[in-house]
């Protein structure tokens, strides 16, 4: 453990008063080498969401497999819970760093203050990452930007001044990988010989049990066997049908529009509506198709969906399969009120506008009368309360 | 430098730069707020929480018994960051009357099993390494 010099006068302590044999870059590039894997995951997974959610994009969102989303949003949670105590103790063996007197010489200083500079974006940024991300899992929003798009962009600094930081490094990062975790090759000058509470080995054995059990105790939120055992999980998958709910009709103020009698979803096409009641779609011809709900928030379950083809109701009103529709919800508010469907999924024979869940009329929360259900998709997209289609090709 | 770190670099720059544009595009409403979250989410961990961790190793160093100091960093290694982790699920701070399949669990007695679970098997692993070490076959396993 840390033993400060005990001087008599009080004074801000500098690099070489952190005496622990822990902080070691033999150490720090082994946790950070995990850190870096738990980010990349991270970053990857989160611009497959981006793509997911992004209307129209050059590329079209794969419809299969339609567990994919649930996947990697799943993982994109797990990795940012993963990497809590693993930037945490990466902090710890690089702390005395921040305390390093900076050098008298000019063109040292200049360096010295970029790396700093690069530094501070790089902790700052994956500390926002972190603290947003895990708070967003919680639907607690305690800030005033915009969660999604400040999330995205900030992804892109994080791991940009990751790579700068890693360029940096790269030299230190290699000759520490490459020799023995006990090795004092590197380490900074004032650093004990050899192990005080804890030996390396064991440090790093428990931030990787840490690591799982950040992930263990809340992935049961997207990973059906893990509910038990996730007593931090954010939804332990009840709910009406055995599906959670993100949010409910009484909060969308749907309530009285979803179950009156007037109900109705038009199709409109072309200058051309057509519209349907409730009575109406449950004659027509029906599918059942066993999609899961992914959220991006990241909890997840699967259930099987029964109704329309969506495609069927674009024939009825004489649109071709692969058109692109705007599927508007009955809800005024939320960012989840509309969403786009790409040719590529409109024509899909599991894209339904479903009526039935788990063989059981759709309960109003889950967006009775009838919901979009559609395969790899964020649930964020997955319309409720369906009111109207607007088709064009 | 070699020319793969100098396109490690690069591309580190172009991606941080690309974000950056993303920022501004948002506006600087949008961008105060989050400047604001950035230098707080340094200044807790630098001004605070490193401080108190490095408080916390000072006196486990001074007053715990020596028998206890390994066993007590590695619980406080697993179940600190754990805690944090889970901090927007123990305070409910995002929970609505209106939906209850959002945080419907009881959090804190989930929370306070994984403190006793993490503290037994700890206790255990303690106990175990003294009584091989004890018998001379190896060093308990934190000294191992």
């Amino acid at each position: 453990m840390t033993l400060l010099d005990q001087r008599p006068r009080v004074r801000v302590p500098d690099e070489h008063d952190f005496t622990s044999w822990l902080r070691s870059p033999a150490v720090t590039a082994r946790v950070g080498l995990w850190l870096g894997v738990a980010f990349g995951i991270a970053f990857v997974t989160g611009v497959i969401s981006h793509w997911g959610q992004t209307p129209h994009p050059w590329l079209p969102f794969p419809s299969s497999p339609s567990w994919g989303y649930r996947v990697t949003q799943g993982l994109h949670v797990a990795s940012g819970s993963a990497a809590v105590p693993l930037l945490l103790v990466k902090l710890w063996t690089v702390f005395p760093k921040l305390l390093a007197r900076p050098p008298r010489a000019l063109g040292d200083l200049l360096v010295h203050g970029l790396e700093r500079v690069s530094i501070a974006v790089l902790v700052a940024s994956a500390i926002f990452q972190l603290a947003t991300g895990l708070a967003n899992v919680a639907q607690w929003y305690p800030w005033h930007f915009h969660f999604r798009a400040t999330h995205y962009a900030v992804a892109w600094v994080a791991v940009g001044a990751l790579l700068v930081h890693v360029m940096v490094k790269l030299p230190l990062i290699r000759a520490a990988l490459g020799s023995d975790l006990d090795s004092r090759a590197h380490d900074r000058r004032g650093a004990a010989d050899g192990p005080g509470v804890l030996t390396r080995r064991a440090l790093l054995r428990t931030t990787w049990a840490a690591a799982g059990v950040a992930v263990l105790t809340t992935a049961g939120a997207s990973v059906p066997w893990l509910r038990r055992i996730s007593v931090l999980g954010v939804r332990s998958g009840h709910g009406p049908g055995g599906v959670p709910v993100n949010h409910t009709a009484a909060e969308r103020a749907v309530v009285a529009a979803a179950t009156s009698a007037a109900y109705r979803v038009v199709v409109a096409y072309g200058g051309r509506e057509a519209s349907y009641s409730l009575a109406d779609l449950r004659a027509m011809p029906q599918t059942t198709a066993s999609l899961p709900i992914a959220c991006v928030e990241g909890w997840s379950a699967g259930a099987t969906w029964t109704g329309v083809r969506l495609r069927d109701l674009l024939a009825l009103v004489g649109a071709p399969a692969d058109s692109d529709v705007l599927v508007r919800s009955l809800q005024r508010a939320g960012g989840e009120r509309y969403s786009y469907v790409a040719p590529n999924l409109a024509s899909h024979p599991q894209t339904l506008l479903a009526l039935r869940l788990h063989g059981e009329s759709l309960s109003l929360d889950h967006g009775f009368p009838c919901r979009l259900i559609a395969p790899d998709r964020p649930g964020v997209l997955q319309t409720k309360w369906v009111g109207r289609l607007e088709v064009s090709s | 430098m070699t020319i793969p770190r100098a396109l490690l670099g690069l591309a580190g720059l172009t991606a941080a730069g690309y974000g950056v544009v993303r920022l501004l595009a948002l506006g600087l409403t949008n961008l105060g707020a989050t400047v604001e979250w950035l230098v707080a989410g340094v200044v807790l961990h630098d001004a605070v929480f490193a401080p108190l961790v490095i408080g916390a190793g000072l006196l486990t160093a001074r007053w715990a018994p020596a028998r206890l100091r390994a066993p007590a960093t590695v619980a406080l290694v697993v179940l600190v960051p754990v805690t944090l982790v889970g901090l927007p699920e123990l305070g409910r701070f995002g929970a609505d009357p209106r939906n209850a399949t959002l945080l419907d669990r009881h959090y804190w007695m989930g929370w306070l099993a994984l403190v006793t679970l993490v503290v037994v098997m700890v206790a255990a692993g303690a106990v175990w390494g003294s009584v091989r070490g004890r018998h001379g076959r190896r060093r308990s396993r934190w000294h191992a």
